[in-house]
């Protein structure tokens, strides 16, 4: 019986507004699809100048460079699956780029290095919190063989309460310590002497002060 | 004087005692028990790591799996553990752990062995060198050579990266005197392997071998060679090399090994981690120095050569690396010589024992007098006259100089110490001798010039030791060569045959050649050694005054 009475609200007007607003909807969530899709690509990401140091070291490693060709970009380990993960990623994602803006110079090599380690440390803590649901993407557990004798026995049997990410860190990009085990001053001193920096330099170049000896080397 | 000298051997024999007595803390005869509680063993997650490696690394975990650690419950974790704020430490697999188990590591349980090798010559062996490596190691070749060379006997100084890597310019190392992240020096692992650290491995003479072989140190070669060597190669099965205890005279006779007299128990003689402990000699120097071992309040020990003041109990020191250490203990040379000794006794009588060390020492004194201290003496002034550049290696007698004492001067010392007679001659003092005078002298002279009877023949002239070059005449059949019986019967036998045979004696010409010759050589008014020389003059000038023109 009710139902004779509910098209009396569907005045042409909320017809229109609704049809408008599904196929907007549609339209949008193509949108979202499409941006989640192009913002998750390699030439996206490394539109920052930034970003292109973390680049060099993937182009190294075998997710860039695989015998069977297959090659993970940025957003496939980075970015969740499905269209509201995705979003959401890229929405929290955003502080990077507000930092990238009105942050430390993250361009320049000696400032991008000194902060990498909390970057793969939040990065680490991603990947642990989504149980590495985007390395799952590809790597299938029970599909793993390896090219030793035991791998696929070690992945079938000691992998209990473990998560890919717990023993595959430091796989793609540049080697960090566990954050357990990471000692900020052995890491400014490598930082410096990678560099040609003076001792402390690193220090005052965290706590926000120019270094009047680091940027001409750093431009190199 | 028999009576005396025993008399003086009694009292002697009694300080010993009590040397030994505080050199080893522990007064047990065999070796010493892990002190650590054994509750403390068995760290809960070690059974994780076991059973991944036994697939990981299956040959590293069957090692462990064959080893009495265990049997005793002494897992991975157990000696693997660390604090993170170690600068080595890493996370693994949910651990925090390091990869280098250092002596520091080993002693939480061996405490004994820890503080019986810290200190010694083994410990110390990169601290020794570290300064004088990069002339060799650098210079001449290059720093890749430090790391697979020099640094895998000698230990590296561990670097550990601001990543948390170890750097492979100084790992994976495990010389005996390596430095570690901890602070530590050594690697218990240079003797005994990874991970089954079985003590019968650690007892054969193949522990030694990876360093203590080749040109500077043959030291496997020598006891091969040797009357001990020969007999443990065919009692092999007798050496109860497995056994708990291993006392020599108690649980094995048949043979010794290098941990025999340089470590082991035997008879009353307790054993020890300072291997170094019974030498009374330094053998790889440019002269051998007999010398004090210095104990100190800390723990750890100084080599003083005897010619130094003996430093009194109590007193206060300066250590090799500047710091100031007091002095707890001081072992003589002497004493040193009797622990070594006492070792022999269990197989050997007091007077074999005795006289064999009289040979070894005549052998040591011989190299010093004769070679190694002219030698040095002419390098000496040949650097401080300006003739030679104060860099090591860019003139060619340095090699000669070099080789004289570190490789045949060694291998001569270290065969007559362990009665190998080839490397006492052949391998070492014949070629000390045939460098000395046909290399090294003529090469010197080369390089002093017209001041050779000065900084050169000076240096050797007095000694008695060379003076058979003064006597060319001297026949001996060795070469071939003897003078024909003179036609007159009243002739003398040592004046006239070096003027008569040239013309039946041609094809000997070139080895009896150069007495006559001699005279012309520089150096020759000093009257020694010049007529050796000039064999070796004709090759040599064209090098030293090449070497000189830059």
């Amino acid at each position: 019986m009710m139902k004779f009475f509910e098209p009396l609200f569907i005045t042409r007007h909320v017809l229109f507004a609704l049809v408008a607003g599904g196929i907007g909807g549609i339209i949008f969530m193509f949108f979202l699809i499409e941006f989640d899709e192009s913002t998750s690509a390699n030439e996206f990401c490394t539109t920052c100048h930034s970003m292109t140091y973390a680049q060099d070291v993937y182009q190294q490693s075998a997710h860039y460079n695989s015998a069977s060709g297959v090659r993970a970009s940025c957003g496939d380990c980075h970015v969740s699956e499905g269209i509201i993960m995705a979003t959401y990623d890229h929405a929290i994602g955003t502080k990077d780029l507000i930092k990238q803006l009105f942050g430390p110079d993250y361009d320049d090599p000696v400032v991008n290095l000194l902060h990498l380690p909390e970057a793969a440390f939040a990065s680490r803590e991603w990947f642990r919190k989504r149980d590495s649901a985007t390395c799952k993407r590809c790597h299938e557990i029970d599909a793993i063989q390896g090219t030793r004798a035991n791998t696929a026995a070690i992945h079938q049997e000691e992998t209990e309460g473990k998560t890919c990410i717990d023993c595959h860190y430091n796989l793609v990009h540049r080697k960090v310590p566990d954050e357990q085990t990471f000692k900020r001053e052995a890491w400014n001193a490598m930082v410096e002497q990678e560099f040609g920096l003076p001792p402390g330099t690193a220090e005052r170049i965290l706590a926000g002060e120019p270094p009047p000896a680091a940027q001409p080397t750093a431009a190199n | 004087m028999n009576l005396a000298d025993r008399q003086s051997r009694l009292v002697m024999c009694r300080r010993l005692f009590a040397v030994l007595l505080s050199l080893s803390l522990c007064g047990a005869v065999s070796a010493a028990k892990v002190e650590l509680d054994p509750s403390n063993w068995g760290h809960p997650e070690g059974e994780a790591c076991v059973s991944c490696h036994d697939k990981a690394s299956p040959g590293l975990a069957q090692q462990w799996h064959d080893s009495a650690h265990k049997t005793a419950g002494v897992n991975c974790m157990d000696c693997h553990q660390a604090d993170s704020a170690e600068p080595d430490a890493i996370e693994h697999e949910g651990q925090v752990i390091a990869t280098i188990v250092s002596p520091k590591d080993c002693g939480r349980c061996h405490e004994t062995e820890y503080s019986e090798q810290a200190g010694s010559v083994h410990a110390e062996a990169y601290a020794i060198i570290a300064d004088r490596v990069p002339a060799l190691a650098h210079n001449m070749t290059g720093a890749a050579m430090q790391a697979s060379g020099c640094d895998q006997c000698h230990g590296s100084l561990v670097k550990v990266r601001g990543d948390g890597t170890l750097d492979p310019a100084t790992w994976p190392n495990s010389g005996i005197g390596r430095i570690n992240p901890d602070g530590s020096k050594g690697s218990c692992s240079s003797c005994h392997g990874r991970h089954e650290f079985s003590k019968a491995q650690a007892r054969e003479p193949e522990a030694c071998v990876r360093c203590h072989s080749g040109p500077d140190s043959p030291d496997k070669e020598i006891f091969e060679a040797s009357k001990h060597g020969m007999i443990y190669a065919a009692q092999r099965d007798k050496m109860n090399l497995d056994s708990d205890t291993w006392i020599a005279g108690q649980d094995y006779t048949a043979a010794p090994t290098c941990v025999t007299c340089h470590m082991g128990a035997a008879g009353k003689i307790p054993s020890t981690h300072d291997v170094g402990m019974r030498n009374a000699w330094n053998l790889n120097t440019p002269v051998s120095e007999r010398q004090y071992l210095v104990v100190l309040e800390d723990g750890s020990k100084l080599e003083l050569p005897a010619s130094a003041p003996v430093p009194k109990r109590g007193s206060e020191i300066t250590k090799a690396d500047g710091s100031i250490g007091k002095v707890k203990v001081v072992a003589a040379p002497d004493r040193r010589r009797q622990i070594m000794s006492m070792v022999c006794l269990e197989c050997h009588s007091k007077s074999f024992t005795e006289g064999f060390m009289t040979q070894f020492d005549n052998v040591v004194e011989l190299f010093n007098v004769k070679f190694g201290e002219p030698a040095s003496a002419i390098m000496q002034s040949l650097y401080e006259e300006g003739l030679l550049t104060p860099l090591p290696f860019d003139e060619p007698i340095e090699f000669t100089y070099w080789e004289l004492w570190h490789d045949e001067g060694a291998r001569a010392r270290h065969g007559a110490s362990m009665a190998s007679p080839n490397h006492a001659w052949w391998e070492g003092m014949y070629l000390v001798g045939r460098n000395f005078y046909a290399r090294f002298l003529p090469e010197a002279r080369a390089v002093a010039g017209e001041r050779a009877a000065q900084l050169v023949d000076a240096r050797i002239g007095d000694s008695e030791h060379h003076a058979w070059l003064s006597r060319p005449a001297e026949h001996n059949p060795i070469l071939g060569y003897v003078p024909p019986p003179e036609p007159g019967p009243p002739a003398v036998p040592e004046a006239a045959p070096a003027q008569s045979p040239p013309a039946e004696a041609e094809t000997l010409e070139p080895a009896v050649e150069p007495a006559p010759k001699s005279a012309s050589v520089p150096g020759a008014e000093a009257g020694v050694g010049s007529d050796v020389g000039s064999g070796g003059v004709p090759r040599e000038p064209a090098l030293a005054s090449g070497e000189r023109a830059q």
